[in-house]
């Protein structure tokens, strides 16, 4: 049988998760990595989404999670081409 | 004791303490991260997530009203990345050339030499915005944009005249007037919901590929050299 709270909890679980990861998990000195991690919450953002019937909002946070990566990856490459502090 | 509206189902409500604790926990864990963080592209990373506490808080009220707050927060907190990233990268720059004045900030060249971006782009990219346009409205557009997104990312030939890009952001504008009058026209003669309807959609349809599209123009500024 279609459980929805698995879901949901699954969705809790990854956000929290993902949340520690982003900010003190392994590897964060570096900023594409904590980019990569922000990733995982936005998994579990999206499940919690499913399970509330949000279909355009999910559909918006697959495509600007995607737009946010593309722009967050281009200003760290490009703060580390002109040679910055990153 | 807290008041629930007939309207809202059981299992929504069921889940409502759940969520908005786990909002409150992302926030508490993300605000501290910032407040201990000293570099500004960290801080702008962790704003992203500060942004997920907004929208599991906002989504955990479960109503349709919350569903279309959180389609603007996500627009705007788009728009606040792209802005801060510029700004960030502006700033270092002027930091960089104030220590010494001869130093370049010419992007690196990128060789992509792959076929598939020679051949595939004029066909997907058609078809794309073909089934975009039959979708209309803002599913429709965000297809029609990656059709765009991907013709351009994938053309050799770079830098679009500073008229083409300006024309782009004009049929954005067009965008918003058909929006407009089409909310105008539902309220003064609702007998004509069906041209406002349509009217909204397309208009919505055009601002949201345009965006797409701005962006990709954006994007191949610095990576389309060759």
């Amino acid at each position: 049988m279609f459980n929805v709270y698995i879901w949901f909890y699954t969705g809790i679980f990854l956000a929290i998760i993902g949340t520690l990861a982003a900010c003190w998990g392994p590897g964060v000195k570096d900023p594409v990595i904590r980019t990569l991690n922000t990733e995982v919450a936005s998994i579990g953002v999206s499940l919690i989404f499913l399970c509330y019937n949000h279909m355009l909002a999910l559909l918006t946070l697959i495509a600007t999670s995607v737009i946010c990566t593309l722009i967050l990856l281009r200003a760290i490459s490009r703060l580390e081409e002109i040679g910055a502090d990153v | 004791m807290i008041y629930v509206p007939s309207t809202v189902p059981h299992i929504f409500s069921a889940m409502y303490i759940p969520a908005i604790y786990t909002g409150l926990i992302i926030g508490f864990f993300s605000l501290i991260a910032i407040s201990m963080q000293k570099r500004d592209i960290h801080v702008l990373v962790l704003t992203d997530v500060v942004g997920f506490a907004m929208l599991i808080v906002v989504a955990g009220v479960g109503t349709d009203l919350a569903e279309s707050f959180i389609l603007p927060g996500l627009v705007v907190e788009l728009a606040e990345v792209l802005a801060i990233s510029e700004i960030l990268i502006s700033r270092e720059m002027r930091k960089i050339s104030a220590d010494n004045p001869s130093a370049s900030f010419n992007p690196m060249p990128m060789k992509y030499d792959m076929e598939i971006l020679t051949t595939a782009p004029n066909f997907l990219s058609l078809l794309l915005i073909a089934y975009g346009v039959f979708l209309t409205g803002f599913t429709g557009g965000a297809i029609a944009g990656g059709g765009i997104l991907l013709y351009i990312l994938s053309r050799k030939a770079r830098g679009l005249p500073v008229f083409v890009i300006n024309g782009v952001s004009g049929v954005s504008g067009i965008g918003w007037c058909m929006w407009i009058i089409a909310f105008w026209i539902f309220f003064v003669a609702p007998q004509y919901w069906l041209l406002c309807l349509f009217l909204a959609a397309c208009g919505l349809l055009l601002k949201v590929a345009t965006k797409m599209g701005l962006i990709g123009v954006l994007m191949r500024e610095e990576y389309g050299k060759d």
